[in-house]
């Protein structure tokens, strides 16, 4: 049995203390099908089996902490563990590039990879963390898109209540679809560059 | 012009890898948005309840409970996934979404439809029929 049916089993079952704690260990960065479970919710909802206020205010608080214990751990914890391995093989430069754009397009970047970009979500925690981003701000972006996020995923999951399987997976692989565009989008961008400053060199 | 070094042919790799992996998820979503408009069924799955499925199916809850042998429940309906019931009954769950898919196609047409439930059909609810 995969381990979508288990997590929505249990989520039928137990109801709030599971959305709890999957939202929460998502942010963290261990991959659980979590677009799935709130489009779920959102139909439980609809069902009358779970209540919205509930479920919106568990599934925004959950997934709050969860980054700010990436934000926190990566901040106090894992700078010196970053610095050392950085430094023993040889990509220190490119931390230091990734904490640049970390603190120049932080904000959008948290607030995207919230609710558009959500695979982005842990790494866009620990590297805010690493950057040592503003905290204030980092909350800020971060309640906004969490709350954001929960409210479009519950609300997608209440208009599509009987349709929650074919819904989750279409938003699961729309996830990878967005970071693949912006990673295309930057790859190309470094090649259009290079051909360009060579012609003119040429 | 200058010719790609290394790292240009290392930067168009990571490109034409990064655009198939983005095409073959696009590709997924696209192929099960098109398969939910043709069939509107959802594939049944372990996690969902009785409920859901009736729901999603179109047909009277009371049918599924039913054909597993289950009496209708007096405090509301029954919220368990079809897996813990397969654990009760001591079936595998493909046998119990073989047991609702068949139930399925018997409560739909170009069978008649199923109608009341049968408990109902001994205590009529007062007043409330048109």
């Amino acid at each position: 049995m995969s381990i979508t049916d288990q997590v929505l089993s249990a989520l039928l079952v137990y109801g709030l203390p599971v959305l709890f704690g999957v939202i929460l260990v998502c942010s963290v960065g261990i991959p659980f099908p979590i677009s799935l479970m709130l489009v779920a919710a959102g139909s439980f909802v609809e069902q009358g089996e779970m209540k919205l206020w509930q479920v919106i205010t568990v599934a925004s608080v959950a997934a709050i902490l969860g980054d700010h214990l990436a934000y926190g751990l990566s901040r106090w914890g894992g700078r010196r563990v970053i610095n050392r391995l950085s430094r023993r093989i040889g990509v220190e430069q490119n931390i230091k590039q990734a904490e640049a754009l970390t603190k120049r397009w932080g904000g959008s970047g948290i607030f995207l990879s919230r609710w558009l970009i959500t695979a982005l979500g842990p790494w866009v925690n620990v590297a805010s963390g690493i950057a040592v981003y503003p905290w204030r701000r980092f909350v800020v972006w971060d309640v906004f898109g969490e709350v954001l996020w929960v409210v479009l995923y519950v609300g997608i999951g209440y208009v599509f209540s009987n349709r929650v399987q074919a819904i989750g997976e279409i938003l699961g692989n729309l996830t990878w679809v967005m970071v693949g565009l912006i990673v295309t989008a930057i790859l190309g961008w470094q090649l259009v560059k290079y051909v360009r400053v060579n012609e003119h060199v040429g | 012009m200058k010719r790609f070094g290394l790292q240009q042919w290392l930067v168009v790799l990571a490109f034409v890898l990064v655009v198939s992996f983005t095409g073959i998820f696009a590709l997924r979503a696209v192929r099960r948005a098109v398969y939910w408009h043709r069939h509107q069924d959802e594939t049944i799955r372990p996690w969902m309840s009785l409920g859901y499925i009736a729901r999603s199916y179109g047909v009277p809850p009371w049918v599924l409970y039913q054909a597993l042998g289950l009496p209708p429940k007096a405090g509301g309906p029954d919220r368990r996934p079809i897996r813990e019931i397969a654990r009760e009954q001591h079936r595998s769950v493909e046998e119990v979404i073989g047991i609702l898919q068949d139930a399925i196609v018997h409560a739909r047409p170009p069978y008649p439809p199923p109608g009341p439930p049968p408990h109902l059909e001994r205590e009529p609810t007062q007043g409330r029929s048109p």
